[in-house]
């Protein structure tokens, strides 16, 4: 691929890799940029290659999932050095934009979402929020097809609950 | 279970989808972001010497302290006697021999003067001999 048809392909997903960056960084909005031209860069410079062996998107998506785990866990041991202060570590609560920005329903589903264990999230992300498949979602996150879909069935009985609970 | 409930959560996915894209930054924007981001990593690799170099430090500042004070003590060389380990080499058989004369045999009449055949005497030769 050439890097004006890979720039117009990121273009194309820049919307959907936003969201998906958000959903890798939950409560953290700048976090979720980072990763996101993170991935950018890694692309752009040869540093992750697309093999062709999935689509696009899913490979995208999971290039951006890999970045924003390295970038959490180089935040993790920047907190255990001294300088931590040098950077504003978040505290996993979404940004004050971003919660005014939400309709009331939406507040709920993303609070909702945030207890969720992560593979969960990430799979009912994916499937839901990105309309792809349980197996796209499987690649993406990295797991079996069985385990996706083990994790889609029960993410999507506690969201259902939580939702339900909060509606009472 | 059913699809009205799944269809339900897509809906609600799907008005999250609408709400992020129309908060979400500009491609242009990002991609000239990550393009300066690029641009600077000497400065963050610059800090990240600098965090290793403090800790470099502390870590030897504290081990030069904690060192036991070696300048205060003294060694009697007077009391160290130290022993090669092939020191037996040098030791011959029969050594003992070589370095003493050994005084056997003779005796001398003075100090036994009332004893039959004093005056006489022999040596180690004689008594030797059948």
């Amino acid at each position: 691929m050439s890097p004006e048809a890979l720039e117009l392909e990121l273009a194309r997903l820049h919307p959907a890799a936003f969201g998906w960056a958000i959903a890798c960084c939950p409560g953290d909005r700048a976090a979720a940029e980072d990763a996101l031209q993170a991935s950018y860069l890694k692309i752009l410079d040869g540093r992750a290659r697309f093999a062709g062996r999935a689509s696009f998107r899913t490979w995208l998506f999971a290039v951006v999932r890999n970045t924003a785990a390295e970038l959490r866990r180089r935040a993790a041991w920047r907190r255990l050095l001294p300088l931590a202060a040098l950077g504003d570590p978040p505290d996993g609560r979404p940004d004050a934009a971003t919660v005014l920005a939400r309709a009331d329903g939406t507040r709920r589903l993303v609070a909702a979402l945030a207890t969720l264990p992560r593979r969960q999230r990430e799979v009912l992300h994916l499937v839901f929020y990105q309309d792809l498949t349980i197996t796209e979602a499987a690649d993406v996150a990295g797991v079996s097809l069985g385990t996706a879909r083990t994790h889609y069935e029960r993410g999507k009985a506690a969201l259902r609950k939580l939702l339900k609970e909060d509606r009472k | 279970m059913t699809e009205r409930n799944d269809a339900d959560l897509r809906d609600r996915f799907h008005v999250l989808r609408r709400e992020d894209a129309a908060t979400a930054p500009r491609f242009d924007a990002t991609l000239a972001a990550a393009r300066a981001r690029a641009a600077a990593p000497a400065r963050r690799r610059a800090r990240w010497l600098a965090v290793a170099t403090v800790l470099v430090a502390g870590v030897a500042l504290v081990l030069l302290v904690m060192r036991p004070d070696r300048r205060g003590r003294t060694i009697g060389l007077a009391s160290v006697r130290w022993n090669g380990p092939t020191d037996f080499l040098l030791v011959l058989p029969g050594d003992e021999l070589l370095r003493t004369v050994p005084n056997v045999g003779r005796m001398r009449p003075s100090i036994l003067p009332g004893l039959p055949g004093a005056g006489f005497t022999t040596t180690d030769s004689d008594r030797r001999t059948p």
